[in-house]
């Protein structure tokens, strides 16, 4: 769900997010509008105001881990954990995590990819937020659940930045609640 | 296991502090195995060090003014706390490497936030308008500093991952080379900016982070690093900029 339609509707803050991502064309390929997050990064009041509505979100409703997708949920995640006071869990890709892991296995457009999480860092039962700064497919979020899952934690809800239209509509993910931000910017009379 | 000389005659902060009238008992040197270990004193490291660098100058600050030093001496009591949040993971990802996992720093609330606070009280108030983290742990740390200053962040790269415009720096590694990137226009000429990671070995990431921003006219104030690993000599190879660091080991 949008967090315009979830209490923070015609709040400015959503504006000024939106306007400082920069969309650039054809990233990685052809016809793929790709929404770049680091002039969002670049602006200090607008990446604060992201970091704020999330932790403003979060910070009552008894979280104890914050789950970042690699690497660009590493941008945001634990800003907002240091905020609300969580731990931070990095879900890597393959062979980066130096102890002991576990994997699960997602699908790409072509082939499959892979998301790890260290064993022990989250115990049964803690209460998790998954967030990365885009959701498309939901494929990689749908990866993330399924870790925290397997190790009995909870995941309250998925936060993204940014959800692109495959998700509009869509209030849950795998039966988790998504919370976004912002739509994609467009460029006028692009293609 | 190799165990370092903490104090080394080649850097004159370690050699002035090994001169101090700081007592065997006080904080800065703590017994091991009940004993003091004969001056200079020679050190299991293991996760265990204490910051060093004299506070930083602001760029209002002039060239002749001497920093106070009475901090120096003492350890923060928050690293060690942060020291013995490290995990050394051994042969990772090779045979003879002792990887230091800083992901079971993330998971203590209280060592992790102390960790950004220490950076965040060196750096804060000093004109500092750019933090630039280098991929993939310096985007964990990079971030909160950043907010904390006033600063933009900016994320320095691995190949074909930033979507704009980039200039690029080639490296070398161990066995051939690696590329790092930055995007066009994300930083502008005159600017000051710290550039983060987890850690310093060889220290060839970092410089390499150096000359992208040197490039298009940037003023790199510090390297900032969790850990440093002193035998890799990383701390001479960034030449001129200065290295500050939390956490040293062996």
């Amino acid at each position: 769900m949008f967090a315009a339609e979830n209490g923070l509707k015609g709040d400015p803050r959503l504006q000024a997010i939106s306007d400082a991502i920069r969309v650039v064309p054809h990233f990685p390929k052809q016809g793929i509008m790709f929404q770049d997050i680091t002039t969002l990064l670049l602006d200090h009041k607008a990446f604060k105001h992201t970091i704020d509505i999330f932790v403003d979100r979060y910070r009552d409703m008894d979280i104890s881990v914050i789950a970042g997708v690699e690497a660009r949920g590493f941008m945001f995640g634990p800003s907002i954990a240091l905020a609300i006071g969580a731990k931070f869990v990095p879900l890597r890709k393959p062979k980066k995590l130096p102890g002991e892991v576990i994997s699960e296995a997602y699908e790409l457009e072509y082939g499959t990819d892979c998301l790890e999480m260290h064993v022990g860092a989250v115990p049964p039962g803690e209460r998790v937020i998954v967030i990365d700064d885009l959701v498309a497919t939901g494929g990689t979020l749908s990866a993330a659940i399924r870790l925290l899952e397997r190790v009995g934690a909870q995941v309250v809800e998925c936060a993204c930045v940014i959800g692109l239209p495959e998700v509009k509509g869509q209030r849950r993910l795998n039966g988790k609640p998504l919370y976004i931000l912002v739509e994609p910017r467009e460029i006028d009379g692009c293609c | 296991m190799h165990r370092a000389l903490i104090f080394s005659s080649l850097n004159p902060i370690y050699s002035k502090l090994s001169t101090t009238t700081a007592s065997p008992d006080s904080a800065v040197f703590p017994k091991r195995d009940g004993g003091w270990i004969g001056p200079p004193p020679v050190f299991r490291l293991q996760n265990y060090k204490r910051t060093l660098l004299p506070p930083l100058c602001s760029a209002s600050d002039s060239v002749a003014n001497q920093p106070k030093m009475a901090s120096q001496d003492e350890q923060d009591p928050r690293i060690s706390k942060i020291s013995s949040a490290i995990r050394v993971i051994p042969n990772f990802p090779k045979p003879g490497i002792m990887f230091q996992d800083i992901t079971t720093l993330l998971l203590d609330t209280k060592a992790f936030r102390d960790t950004i606070d220490l950076f965040v009280e060196r750096y804060r108030g000093k004109d500092i308008s750019v933090v630039a983290g280098i991929e993939a742990r310096g985007f964990i740390f990079g971030p909160p500093i950043a907010l904390a200053i006033g600063a933009k962040f900016v994320p320095m790269r691995k190949p074909n991952k930033l979507p704009g415009e980039v200039i690029s720096e080639e490296y070398s590694l161990e066995y051939g080379t690696d590329i790092m990137e930055m995007h066009v226009g994300a930083v502008q000429a005159g600017e000051r900016a710290l550039i983060i990671d987890d850690l310093i070995a060889t220290g060839g990431t970092l410089c390499a982070a150096i000359k992208l921003l040197e490039r298009v006219g940037v003023h790199v104030v510090e390297c900032a690093c969790v850990i440093e690993l002193p035998e890799l000599k990383g701390r001479e190879r960034l030449g001129d900029k200065p290295l500050f660091v939390l956490v040293s080991s062996t």
